[in-house]
């Protein structure tokens, strides 16, 4: 019990705990903090004060240890002003945190991850590697329209984009960075292109720049450029585009000889009648004029043009189309011709019982099973005061099962009911004889008790039922289940 | 004697290099708890203790694992009393280890700053040699 008391263990030994500092964003500055109360001093171990929230500088000043009121000391409100914080008494140094260089300082550190995806391009962008194209010397006869194919067959889509750091190209960006707008010998003018054009007859202008632009760009500048030479004044104002066509023409549809050449990486052979048709248009030069023309201008001869066959035709198309109009709009104005398909079948032209029978379906009709009626009025049918004609010429059908019930093989309770309506049916009878005056309370009594009799032994009688017909019902809610809509439910 | 023992270096069994007679700073038995709820973490920052003060030198006694506190919380789980009964079992563990060394407290400092973990708390127990 308290014998304990003396012969205690001597508890010397001090517990310290890693929390992390108090006010540390980084979880993983921690310092060690006692947590038992024992009276056993470890010098070396959490000495510094760590929970001292304010890191200001130590007021030696006994009566400054809460300096929320009264005016800052100077050199406390020199700091602050230093950090760029205003200058209103507060003391935001409180709330300031010194970075120390802790032991994770390695995890603090960038470095940069191996597995970083670099900035996907912008939407409208698209990348191709065209580490495949060939960039052989530049051709005597360098045609816009094969070389694309040929570079478009040896392009390939590019899914992951990976920044091409080469390191030529990265130090002559660092570079550009540097000297932007200086010296005009390095580097390229932006309108290097222009330049050259005008002086069109240097030669050393465009093999420097050749040379240049063939360190990056590949073939297409090159293509542009020797495409910019061509844009000599032409008599007819005839576009770069024209020249390019002919060109292409000439060369790629010129030689028919060529068919079975088969099909090149990129180009395809047109078969002859095509190649014709271009030639044909190709021949024609539209000029395109700053006037707009319509074939009604032509129609009414407003303006001379040289190619008067186009008119005619374009007329002709015009009469024929008013033309083709009418006689759509006519032929929907007659009527539409009725088209009678008469459904004649081989057999059964005479209808016979059999057939008749055959096409009912168990749907509408529900063919029980079917004994002599026996005694027909077995149970007298309830005669409510309003009915004057009994009906006895239907078969009705009672109850979720849609039997025949006056029908089917009563049992002993045939004769207490017989019993019971009796009695009902006299008050009735008396009720009538009187026309109503007077239904004693008595009377009133018995009557309500005949029908809740009734009701009792019908309730009784359905359940017997019921359990007689169990076996059909299971066979008849499989069939639903199958057949019927899923709310038929019949047990 | 102090003289005395400082000329005649007694026979010790010494393992550690620096080591001049004399102890420098008093080797007190230090204890250190890692308790945690992820074995991972934990039995990583063990693995990191145990190579650190071997690297050092010091007399350790191996992670002793201490059997996991499994700590359960068993609640309906429906917030009403409707339904059928059905019953959350909540578990948390604990794990713990136990290093026990023998050093001076500042070198314990060391090697317990190094290897940070999130989740396993540390806790040291310094007493007499």
């Amino acid at each position: 019990m308290g014998g304990r008391g003396g012969g205690r263990k001597p508890r010397n030994f001090a517990t310290f705990r890693l929390f992390p500092r108090a006010g540390a964003a980084d979880p993983n500055d921690r310092v060690f903090v006692r947590v038992d109360n024992n009276e056993y001093t470890v010098p070396g171990f959490a000495d510094e004060d760590s929970f001292d929230p304010s890191l200001s500088d130590p007021t030696a000043d006994a009566g400054h240890l809460h300096s929320a009121s009264g005016p800052l000391p100077e050199h406390v409100r020199r700091e602050i002003l230093e950090l760029g914080l205003p200058d209103d008494g507060y003391n935001y140094l409180s709330h300031l945190r010194e970075l120390r260089p802790s032991a994770a300082a390695a995890a603090s550190s960038f470095v940069p991850s191996s597995t970083a995806r670099p900035e996907p391009l912008p939407l409208d962008v698209k990348a191709y590697d065209a580490s495949r194209v060939r960039v052989g010397p530049t051709e005597v006869e360098l045609d816009e329209g094969r070389t694309m194919c040929k570079v478009a067959a040896k392009t390939a889509p590019v899914r992951r984009i990976e920044k091409a750091v080469d390191p030529d190209v990265a130090r002559l960006l660092d570079e550009s960075d540097v000297s932007h707008a200086g010296s005009e010998d390095e580097g390229l003018e932006e309108d290097f292109v222009i330049v050259a054009n005008r002086a069109e007859g240097e030669e050393s202008e465009e093999e420097e720049e050749d040379e240049e632009v063939e360190d990056g760009n590949g073939v297409f500048s090159d293509v542009e450029e020797e495409f910019d030479f061509e844009d000599d004044p032409k008599p007819r104002e005839r576009r770069l585009l024209d020249e390019q066509f002919d060109l292409l023409a000439l060369e790629e549809y010129g030689d028919s000889d060529e068919d079975d050449k088969g099909v090149k990486d990129g180009e395809y052979e047109l078969p002859s009648e095509v190649i014709d048709e271009l030639k044909l248009f190709h021949s024609q030069n539209i000029c395109v004029d700053e006037e707009y023309r319509t074939p009604a201008d032509f129609v009414r001869r407003k303006l001379e043009s040289s190619t008067t066959d186009e008119v005619d035709e374009s007329v002709h198309v015009i009469k024929k189309c008013a033309e083709y109009a009418e006689k759509y709009l006519n032929e929907t104005a007659e009527e539409e011709e009725v088209v009678l398909v008469s459904e004649s079948s081989d057999e059964s032209e005479v209808w016979d019982c059999e057939t008749i029978v055959s096409t009912f379906s168990n749907l509408d009709n529900h063919p029980g099973k079917i004994e002599t009626p026996g005694i027909p009025k077995r149970r007298l049918p309830r005669v409510f005061p309003g009915e004057t004609a009994t009906i006895n010429d239907i078969i009705k059908l009672h109850g979720k099962e849609r039997l025949p019930v006056e029908y089917l093989p009563q049992r002993k309770r045939g004769g207490e009911k017989e019993k019971k309506v009796k009695p009902a049916e006299a008050t009735i009878g008396d009720k009538f004889k009187k026309g109503a005056e007077k239904e004693t309370k008595e009377e009133k009594k018995a009557r309500k008790a005949a029908v809740k009799e009734e009701k009792r032994e019908a309730r009784k009688a359905k359940k017997e039922l019921k359990g007689l017909y169990k076996s059909e019902t299971q066979k008849a809610q499989k069939v639903a289940a199958v057949t019927g809509p899923s709310s038929i439910r019949l047990m | 004697m102090a003289a005395a023992d400082v000329a005649y270096a007694p026979p010790m069994k010494s393992g550690k290099p620096g080591y001049e007679g004399g102890v420098l700073e008093p080797q007190h038995r230090i204890r250190i708890t890692l308790s945690s709820r992820n074995v991972k973490n934990l039995e990583k920052v063990c693995g990191d203790l145990v190579t650190g003060a071997k690297g050092k030198k010091l007399r350790l006694k191996g992670p002793v694992r201490i059997p996991t506190k499994v700590l359960h919380i068993t609640t309906r789980k429906s917030p009403c009393g409707e339904g059928t009964n059905t019953w959350d079992r909540f578990e948390m563990r604990i794990h713990k280890r136990v290093i026990d060394l023998v050093s001076t407290p500042d070198v314990v400092k060391q090697i317990t700053s190094i290897t940070i973990e999130p989740g396993v708390e540390v806790e040291v127990t310094i007493s007499d040699a």
